[in-house]
Order: structure tokens, then sequence, then C-alpha cells
């Protein structure tokens, strides 16, 4: 299986306009998508307007990559970063 | 000079400075402001439709025809959610509308006030962006943006809630202060709008370049184009591309019309109701160059067994297109004009005769019969003998809009327009409308069939009254008639709720003070679609086809490109 070369998980940070009907679509890509997300957290970001949502979708890099594309296309997207979850395949054992 | 004026008024002048000339809307309450100021403001031609589903539709066939943004109108309420199927179609197709609504007045927002809905909500998956105006002084540069933004890089549709409040308040105008870009002052929920963004997956130029290496090795490369390259304009690159490698070239629903047909290398549609050769030929292709098409379910049929043997050069505007559906070996993000003039200088010259030749071997003839002789076929020849193979042809949503895809001879590019991805029925007469007004002095046909045409035969009104000259086919077999044939063919024959009774339609076209023809028999065709199509405003002709026909072949749903059906089943009778 691809999941023991490749991490079975990995984080998403994206970091977004504060405005209510920004963060309003951001959940709604993660609903319509059909993205496997655990454990999703929105922050202040330190910079005043911008929130920084996180998420882990377990998945491989690949659908990690397709998920974090259709944020960059969002409009009030400022950045969006994926980081493999290192101890994930422990994880996916579980 | 700055002016005191309503947010009405300003609303009014932004779409005139955008560049607006024509408006699909429907009045009511919450978007009376507007109306009330709109006499003012000539330039904005207003088209009164019967339904405002309809006004979004015809919105999307003038931006599809002309390139520019379609903006249609609606008060708060029922008339904004009647838009939510037009603007699902248009976020499908990628097509750049403006839709405008009124709203609720400020302080009653969030209380269930009469005609209020969440419209910011329920749209949000089905627009690119949306925007409610909570201050007037916001609004010039929302309207800007929004224009900007339908049209930027993928288009689609985007939507703009207008509080009465906010309509009746008074400022001084100024104008738009900023034209939506890259280097725009950022505003709340309006950032981050770049025509390619998102990590690329290497540049361009390295993309080019493997895709050339690759082209050049191939020993049976295909073209498969798509609505990208309508968007796009490439007609001239993709061309120039399939002549230099004499690669053949299939075009998607949405890319038909993108390549011409009839041109030696043109092979046809894809997928679910393609033609044998041309999915076979996917099938045994050794490159696939996929140029502004998404890989769509009813092209690909089951991913896993698409293209076995095909290693997948992708260009797409959209980054994320690239991967989504199927594996692809190079994607290149970019403008498919771009992108293919690049390809284009970068492939060196060779033919493909031997897997044209091949290709060629597959090709399956079919004998049917139909009543009186009134073939698909017969009926799209005579409509292009009418009108000189010079007209535009707006399909709606089954049977008719398959046979039209196989059989109709486009010749001009982005002549063919039909809902593609959500397959609105009901699509085809209110988006004709629209086209009507992008090319006002050419020929438009709107091809429906009986169930499809009775969704939104009541803008038949709005031509009357509008003197829009739209002609109307109505391909009528007494039932729903692709549901019909997927119960034929996976439901045991049991045609459930798919016989549906339509009205004389000849009469119905009379009570609208529309001519209305009947034809019953192939040898009428060529006298009665002539008279309808040189009528000077609008006019209406049914077909009696017959009821069972089928559009063959025919991929199962979820099924191989290699599998198709090519006979109804056996015990299934009408054929």
């Amino acid at each position: 299986m691809s999941g023991v070369l490749s991490p079975a998980a990995h984080t998403v940070a994206v970091l977004l306009d504060d405005a209510l009907v920004t963060l309003n679509r951001a959940f709604g890509v993660l609903r319509r998508r059909n993205v496997p997300v655990e454990g999703l957290a929105l922050h202040p970001s330190g910079t005043a307007g911008v929130s920084r949502l996180t998420f882990v979708v377990k998945a491989d890099a690949a659908t990690a990559d397709r998920v974090a594309q259709q944020f960059h296309k969002m409009i009030g997207v400022r950045s969006v970063m994926v980081l493999a979850n290192e101890d994930s395949t422990m994880e996916a054992k579980r | 000079m700055s002016e005191m004026l309503s947010g009405a008024e300003i609303l009014c002048r932004a779409l005139v400075d955008a560049g607006v000339d024509v408006i699909f809307g429907y009045p009511g309450g919450a978007i009376m402001p507007f109306y009330h100021a709109l006499p003012d403001h000539p330039q904005l031609r207003h088209i009164l439709v019967r339904h405002e589903q309809a006004a979004a539709h015809a919105a999307d066939g003038y931006a599809r025809a002309s390139g520019r943004v379609g903006v249609c109108v609606a008060t708060s309420g029922p008339g904004a959610t009647n838009l939510v199927t037009g603007l699902a179609a248009a976020h499908m197709d990628n097509s750049p509308v403006v839709a405008i609504t009124g709203q609720v007045s400020r302080p009653m927002i969030g209380r269930d006030a009469f005609q209020e809905t969440d419209i910011i909500g329920i749209t949000l998956p089905i627009t690119k962006q949306n925007y409610q105006v909570q201050d007037v002084t916001e609004l010039a540069d929302v309207v800007a943006e929004a224009m900007a933004v339908a049209v930027a890089g993928r288009p689609g549709p985007v939507l703009i809630d207008v509080p009465k409040d906010v309509q009746n308040q008074k400022v001084e105008y100024r104008g738009a202060t900023t034209t939506a870009g890259a280097t725009q002052v950022p505003r709340a929920g309006a950032r981050g709008q770049s025509p390619t963004p998102g990590a690329s997956p290497g540049s361009v130029e390295d993309g080019v370049r493997q895709a050339a290496r690759l082209i050049k090795g191939a020993d049976r490369p295909l073209l498969m184009v798509g609505h990208g390259v309508i968007l796009a304009e490439a007609y001239a690159e993709v061309r120039a591309l399939a002549e230099k490698t004499g690669i053949p070239v299939i075009t998607t629903l949405l890319g038909i019309s993108g390549f011409p047909d009839g041109h030696p290398l043109h092979l046809g549609m894809p997928g679910m109701h393609g033609e044998v050769h041309v999915n076979r030929a996917i099938q045994n292709a050794d490159v696939i160059i996929g140029i502004g098409l998404r890989f769509d379910d009813r092209v690909t049929g089951n991913t896993a067994s698409f293209a076995p043997q095909a290693r997948i050069i992708h260009i797409d505007l959209d980054r994320s297109e690239i991967g989504k559906n199927v594996p692809v070996a190079v994607g290149i993000v970019g403008d498919a004009r771009d992108v293919t003039r690049r390809l284009v200088a970068a492939v060196e010259p060779r033919r493909c005769e031997r897997w044209v030749e091949h290709i060629r071997g597959f090709v399956r003839t079919r004998t049917e019969s139909y009543r009186g002789d009134l073939s698909p076929e017969a009926i799209l020849a005579s409509i292009y003998e009418a009108s000189h193979g010079d007209c535009t042809i707006v399909t709606d949503v089954g049977q008719h809009q398959m046979w039209v895809a196989k059989l109709y001879p486009y010749q001009r590019p982005n002549t063919h327009i039909t809902s593609g991805g959500l397959g609105a029925m009901g699509f085809a007469v209110p988006a004709a409308m629209g086209v009507h007004l992008a090319r006002p002095n050419g020929t438009v046909w709107a091809i429906s069939g009986d169930g499809g045409f009775q969704m939104n035969m009541a803008e038949m009104a709005t031509m009357v009254q509008e003197g829009l000259p739209v002609k109307m086919a109505v391909f009528n077999n007494g039932y729903l008639g692709m549901v019909r044939q997927w119960q034929q063919f996976f439901h045991e024959k049991r045609y459930s709720c798919t016989p549906i009774w339509s009205p004389d339609y000849v009469k119905l076209a009379e009570a609208y003070s529309i001519p209305g023809y009947r034809v019953k028999d192939a040898s009428e065709l060529a006298d009665v679609v002539g008279r309808a199509n040189a009528q000077p405003g609008p006019a209406l002709v049914e077909f009696l086809i017959e009821q069972e026909a089928n559009v063959f072949p025919m991929i199962p749903p979820g099924g191989s490109l290699s599998e198709p059906i090519e006979a109804a089943p056996a015990g299934a009778a009408g054929d």
C-alpha cells in the first residue's frame, strides 16, 4: 500500500481573511469536497483581520495537495501550507 | 465633480461603467429602489423574464455567446432562490454571470423577515464569490470587483446581495475607486485572487518541453479539447497543433465547435454517448493531450479503466483540476491559448496516418428506423440548411442534446451552447434569449425535448414582449426520453412517470402570437423549417419523432469506455 511510503495524514494550514463569509466558504469546501478531516482548529494569526485555519487530512500527499489547491483558488485565502504528519503511519494503525 | 446618489442609482451607474448593456430580471419588494432608478439609465436594457431561473440562464447564455459578463437581477427570498439553478449551471460550466439580489433592510436581517432568505449562504458553493453590501460607500467598488472576478481566470458566477435600505442610502458618488485585480487594495472577503493561484508543478516551459517529448515518442496520440479552448478562443492554436502533428482531435460536449466538424482530423465527442470509434481511440491511445477539460465522469466512464495505455498531458487554467479525476503524467497550468501556442512551437512536425487509419477501422455504422423518416439527423440537417450553416444552436438536456452534439455539423467557433456540467433541463429557451442579445444579427435556434421545453416555455411571452426572435424546436416523443431510455436499459423497461403529456404546441404558439408549426414527416422538413427560420420574430416548430428512439451507443453509468451498448437489450422493444 502507498500508505507505508507516504504518510497517511497531512496537516493543512490556511491563512485567510477572518470575514465570516470567507470562513463559511472555507468550511464549505471541506464539506462539499468530501475531505476526510480531523482536528479542525481556527486561531488568530497574529495579523489583524487574518485567521489561521488548520486541520488534519487523513489521506496521502496527493489528496492533501488537491485539498490545498481548492483553497489556493479561493478568494480571501492568503496562503496554504501542507505538512506531512510524521507519526501518521502509527496513527493509521490505531 | 461628485454628487449625492442613492445606492440604487450607484448600482445602475456602476453597471453602466462596467460596460453592461443588458440585464435580465424580475422586480419585487426588496429590489424596488433599483427598479425605480433603472429608467434613468437607458443604457441598461432590461429584459423582463417570466421566472428568475430564466433570468439566470439568459445571463449565462449571453455570457457564453459574448465572452462578457451576463447580469441578472432578482428580489429577495423567492426571487433570489429561483436564481439558484441558473447560477449552479453557470458555475459548473464556468460562465461569467453576475447576479444582483435585493435583500431585506439591514435591521431586519436575521429576523426571518418577509421574503428574507440567506442567499449568501445558499449560493456559497455555486459561486466564485459573493458579497452582501453592508455600506453604500462600498457598493461601486463591489460591483466593479464582482464584474472582474466573474471573468478573471477560470470564469464563474458572482452574487451581490444588496439590502433595501442600502439601495435607499444616499452618499456622495465618486465612482469605483479600485479596479479589481492583483494590485488592488485588499478588502475583506476579496483578497487572494490571482489568475494562476497556487504552486505550479514546475514551470510552463518545463511542462511544454516534456509534453513535446511525449508527443514525439507517441505512436497513438490523441488531442482532447474542452470548454477551455472556447473560453480562451484557442481555436487557431489547437488547429495548428493538430495539423502540425497529424494528431486526431476529440471535442467534449462543451468543446464542440472548438474544432471544425468535418476536418479530416476531427473524431467527434467522447464518453457516455460518444461514437464507438472515439472511445476506442481513447482506450488505445498511448498519449492524450487534454486541453481545457476536466475529465468529467461522463467523458471518462469508470476512471479505473479509462485510457489504460495512455500517459496524459493535462493543460488547464485551474491548478486544482490537474490530477483531480485522472492521473496525469504532465500537468501544465495556464491559459489554453497561450500554452497551446507554445506547444505548437515546441513540437516537431509529424504525421499519424497509420493511427488515424487504425481509428477509422473502429467506425461502426448503425441502421435505425424512424417514424415518418423523421430522424434527428434529418431534422438537424434541415436547420443547418435553412440557416445556411450560420446560426447558434442552444440545446437543453437529454436525448436531443446528445443527437445535436453528435450529428450537427458545427463549423464556426462557439456556436454550440448547452448546459453540460449541471445538465439543467429548461436551459435552452431562456439561454437562447441571452444568446440572441449577445449576437443580435445572428440566428439562434433553441432545441429542446418536450420535457425541458415545458419547464421554461413561459419565456415565449418574454420573447414577444421584448422582441427576441428565438427559433424554437421541440423534439416531441411523448416521453422524458433519456430517462425512459435508462428505464428501458437498466430498469426492466418499467416506464415509471416518463410518459409526458404535451399541450398542442401549435395552438400554444398561437396563444402567444407566435407562428407555430408541426412536422410529422421528413418530406415537410425543408419547407417548414425554412419558413420558421425566415420569420422576423420568434417561431416554434414541433417535431413528432419516434417515441422510443434511443441514443446509441451508450456506456452504462460507471462502466468502461471499452464496453458500449450498441442495441437495446433483448426483450426491450422499441428499436
